[in-house]
């Protein structure tokens, strides 16, 4: 609902157009040729050549940018275009797929082969890629020619990753140009609302900045009007008095009326400047904005989703709480409590959520949360997950009641999840849609990296790549590489609670690494994750933490140089990526001494506003994620496992004796007895039992 | 120096797609040739200019796509417009469920905004779900304006757009006087002599 990505994409691209520029003939750009032919959106190919064409702008280099047409039902279609100073035409690709990178080496394909003497090979090629299915999320769509050479690689974003520096094109460009302080000033802008344009002389710039400022507002979704790129055709729109992000091209905006313009915000992307009639910088809450300072100064963070990170946890701040408003009635739908919002947060935060709370972008988000939850598909994102970082407590409580709810719902029969989903608008059944097709695509991307961990036990002389993906220079490659068994999933056991925030991460960490190897449809297999997983993941368990090792290190003994290198590999990539890694110093004293270590260790516990205790002893706390990536995280102990089946059990029938709040009526606030975990010793059942299913 | 108008409104319609909210426009507009843009960018306005006791008021509506995605269309939303025509279609119950949420919703939380409420497409009586006499009490409740209109049969439509101006410059001017009076207060209070009254011209 919230989200402005259409979700029922079928083709990887709609349309190329071959795009001619204007000339001295003609005075405005037209379509030379298209593929598909039988592509008929006319609307959209009328002011395509406009958009490809926005401006009169510098050719001397070649560029790549997008821009956003919006359909009727508010839905975003992306225009990928390539300008070559030496084409007198654009390349431009229309898809319902954001994504810039892949697409963007697609147009430098189609260059390739229109200025070779391939150029025949055009049209099979765009047809052989129209008719591809969609890859499933992290992997690959491999296209060849006749000869079996490779012509073009898409790869598919990974779920929940957050974009990083420098994969990620537009943030890193976004990063660049602007500084760290006018990024929070935008940010500010964009949380009010405003009326918003960027400038900049270069399309890619333009379009990249736009892109990046509303990728940065995850979890939620600029709503109102976004054109990256405004073509001088469409110039009058700026009068429109709603809120906007737009992107407007230098040339036009110099000859702007500015006094027909009303309040606006502009950021001059090229100058790294801000003009705002607004405070809006200083009505976010203080402590706020000097966690965002302190965390985006901090330069060894910002490689990686760190400046993504810190928006993130910005956010989690800001609008974490919704969590604590939210009213479970048993037998009703879950709704969302205004008051109780406002009043689960400190005094200097209140004002500005009462603002908060006006805003089209939150009133999104708040609904989209809120139909995931009522249809029963619990908490599992990025976000939350962040939320969990910092309010552990009521996090832990929030599961409680919430799987008490469903638990009701259940057993009441499924009349209620159907009448969601019958009585709701057919915008609320997409979003539904949505939520289980990402739920599905977490779980296939999980089948994907057990069938790629599968193909490597079966083949323990590939060579893995050791360079991480995200700093290839990364000077710790070597040292790290070189470490012995290492602590990165001792954390893992020793402190649950991170471990599970950061569980995905790795997790896509490692897919991203791993990603050289060939990523055919994940074959069915009938062996449990855990099984594949254990040698690779648990293997420190023995060590550290758990005596009565759970773990047979015979069956890792073949293939024990691929998991060197792939435990390394992790670590390396943990240390990049990851920046929440809240491993305590003390129990990683590797870490600590490492000086050019580049994640964010300490900040995660500097930035904790709550304080929240930190479990660094040992404790696994009882925050059980609702991700369906940890449902396998059962140790395989024989008398564990009993005493899980017994404790779902007894949870299933709504007795929990380690947390008698259980049958409690539940309200918004914190009980002040509640227990803030679980009584030692952790029982790994209890967190299977506090996870929400999936559906 | 002739003024090509003396006041510019901005002016919303607001309603689900399928209300007839652009035959509307159409309808009123002055440029009825030039393209439509809602399903290229999300967005689109269109532009006329009428004569109100003698005035020229240059009006803007602007309409916005996928709004009934919305359960509650927000305050920013309407900040920064004079007023908001609010569109249902006589012909669907689920449009005006819409609709009176949306009301409820402004009047919670900006009351200072002009609006009228619009029962479109009131040209089949055999058709016709939303009663004048219910939207008519909603209305009432509502303190607002009903105009049951006509798109495509060109009913009530010049007369409803000619109530919101009206309405949009009867507050303006009210708004504007009062202003005037509170300045006029201060001035007296201070005994001082600047008798200077900044007047704001639109």
């Amino acid at each position: 609902m919230g989200s402005r990505i259409k979700n029922d994409v079928t083709h990887l691209f709609e349309c190329f157009c071959e795009v001619a520029g204007p000339s001295k003939e003609n005075t405005s750009p037209w379509i030379l040729q298209k593929f598909p032919e039988h592509y008929r959106q006319d609307e959209m190919l009328s002011t395509l050549p406009d958009f490809a064409y926005p401006c009169e702008f510098d050719k001397t280099v070649i560029q790549h940018y997008s821009f956003v047409l919006t359909n009727i039902d508010s839905k975003w279609t992306f225009g990928f275009c390539r300008h070559d100073p030496k084409s007198e035409t654009a390349l431009v690709v229309l898809s319902y797929l954001p994504w810039h990178e892949s697409f963007y080496k697609f147009l430098n394909c189609i260059s390739n082969l229109t200025n070779s003497n391939k150029s025949k090979d055009l049209w099979p090629f765009l047809e052989s890629v129209y008719n591809s299915k969609l890859p499933i999320k992290g992997c690959d769509l491999k296209i060849n020619n006749d000869n079996g050479e490779e012509l073009f690689v898409c790869q598919s974003p990974i779920q929940f990753q957050l974009p990083s520096i420098p994969e990620n094109r537009n943030l890193t460009e976004y990063y660049n140009a602007v500084d760290s302080q006018n990024m929070i000033i935008i940010f500010a802008s964009m949380l009010f609302e405003r009326r918003i344009i960027f400038t900049s002389k270069k399309l890619y710039r333009l379009s990249a900045c736009v892109q990046s400022a509303n990728a940065i507002l995850y979890p939620m979704n600029w709503q109102h009007i976004f054109i990256p790129v405004l073509p001088q055709s469409l110039i009058d729109y700026l009068l429109a008095p709603m809120p906007y992000l737009i992107g407007l091209p230098y040339s036009l905006f110099q000859n702007l009326q500015r006094n027909d313009l009303g309040e606006v915000v502009i950021l001059d992307a090229d100058k790294n400047t801000i003009e705002t009639p607004f405070n809006d910088l200083e009505n976010l809450p203080t402590d706020v904005v000097s966690i965002l300072k302190r965390l985006l100064r901090n330069k060894g963070t910002v490689l990686g989703d760190g400046v993504s990170r810190a928006f993130l946890r910005a956010l989690v701040l800001l609008i974490g709480g919704y969590r604590d408003a939210l009213k479970f009635h048993q037998g009703e739908r879950i709704t969302f409590n205004k008051d109780a919002f406002i009043e689960s947060r400190s005094s200097n935060m209140q004002p500005f959520l009462k603002k908060m709370l006006e805003l089209q972008i939150f009133q999104q988000f708040i609904e989209e949360r809120l139909e995931m939850l009522n249809a029963g598909l619990g908490f599992s994102d990025e976000f939350e997950m962040e939320v969990c970082n910092y309010h552990e407590k009521s996090s832990n409580r929030l599961k409680q009641q919430y799987k008490e709810w469903t638990f009701t719902v259940k057993r009441e029969g499924t009349a209620f999840f159907k009448t969601v989903k019958n009585v709701t608008n057919p915008a609320v059944r997409n979003a539904v849609k949505t939520v289980k097709e990402r739920g599905r695509d977490v779980r296939s991307a999980y089948k994907d990296f057990r069938s790629k961990l599968h193909v490597q036990n079966k083949n323990p002389r590939t060579k893995i790549s050791t360079q991480p993906n995200s700093a290839p220079s990364s000077p710790s490659v070597q040292r790290r590489s070189s470490r012995p068994y290492t602590t990165a999933f001792t954390t893992a056991s020793a402190s649950y609670r991170k471990e599970t925030s950061n569980g995905i991460q790795k997790l896509t960490n490692a897919q991203n690494l791993l990603k050289e190897v060939s990523c055919s449809p994940p074959p069915q297999l009938n062996m449990d994750l855990m099984e594949d997983l254990k040698d690779v993941l648990f293997r420190n368990f023995p060590r550290n933490n758990t005596p009565n090792s759970l773990l047979n290190f015979d069956t890792a003994s073949t293939d024990h140089d691929w998991q060197d290198s792939v435990s390394s590999n992790f670590m390396t990539d943990d240390d990049i990526f990851n920046t929440s890694f809240g491993s305590a110093p003390a129990e990683c004293p590797m870490e600590t001494k490492d000086l050019i270590r580049l994640d964010s260790t300490s900040s995660i516990d500097d930035f904790d506003p709550l304080k929240s205790p930190v479990n660094n002893n040992g404790l696994i706390p009882g925050v059980g994620l609702t991700n369906p990536l940890y449902h396998y995280f059962v140790p395989l102990n024989k008398t564990q496992s009993e005493t899980k089946n017994n404790n779902d059990l007894l949870n299933e029938y709504g007795l929990n004796f380690d947390s008698l709040s259980l049958t409690e009526q539940p309200g918004p606030s914190m009980s002040p007895n509640q227990p803030s975990g679980p009584p030692l010793p952790p029982k790994p059942a209890n967190f299977k039992s506090n996870w929400t299913k999936f559906e | 120096m002739a003024k090509e108008y003396d006041h510019l409104f901005k002016l919303l319609i607001i309603g689900d797609s399928g209300v007839g909210k652009s035959s509307l426009l159409v309808r009123f507009a002055d440029n009825t040739f030039s393209g439509s843009y809602i399903t290229t960018i999300g967005v689109d306005f269109k532009i006329r200019t009428v004569l109100v006791d003698g005035e020229k008021v240059k009006l803007q509506i602007w309409d916005t796509a996928g709004q009934e995605r919305f359960r509650t269309i927000t305050s920013t939303y309407y900040r920064g417009t004079h007023g908001v025509i609010v569109v249902y279609d006589v012909t669907n119950g689920d449009s005006f469920a819409n609709v009176k949420r949306w009301l409820h919703e402004i009047d919670q939380n900006c009351e200072v905004v002009n609006r009228i409420l619009v029962g479109n497409k009131n040209d089949a009586p055999d058709r016709k779900v939303v009663l004048t006499e219910d939207a008519q009490r909603f209305a009432d409740q509502m303190g607002i304006q009903l105009y049951e209109t006509s798109a495509k049969d060109n009913i009530n439509v010049e007369q409803m757009f000619m109530s919101i101006t009206k309405q949009v410059l009867r507050n303006k001017k009210e708004t504007k006087e009062r202003q005037a009076h509170q300045n006029n207060d201060v001035v007296n209070l201070r005994k001082g002599p600047s008798k200077g009254v900044k007047r704001k011209c639109c």
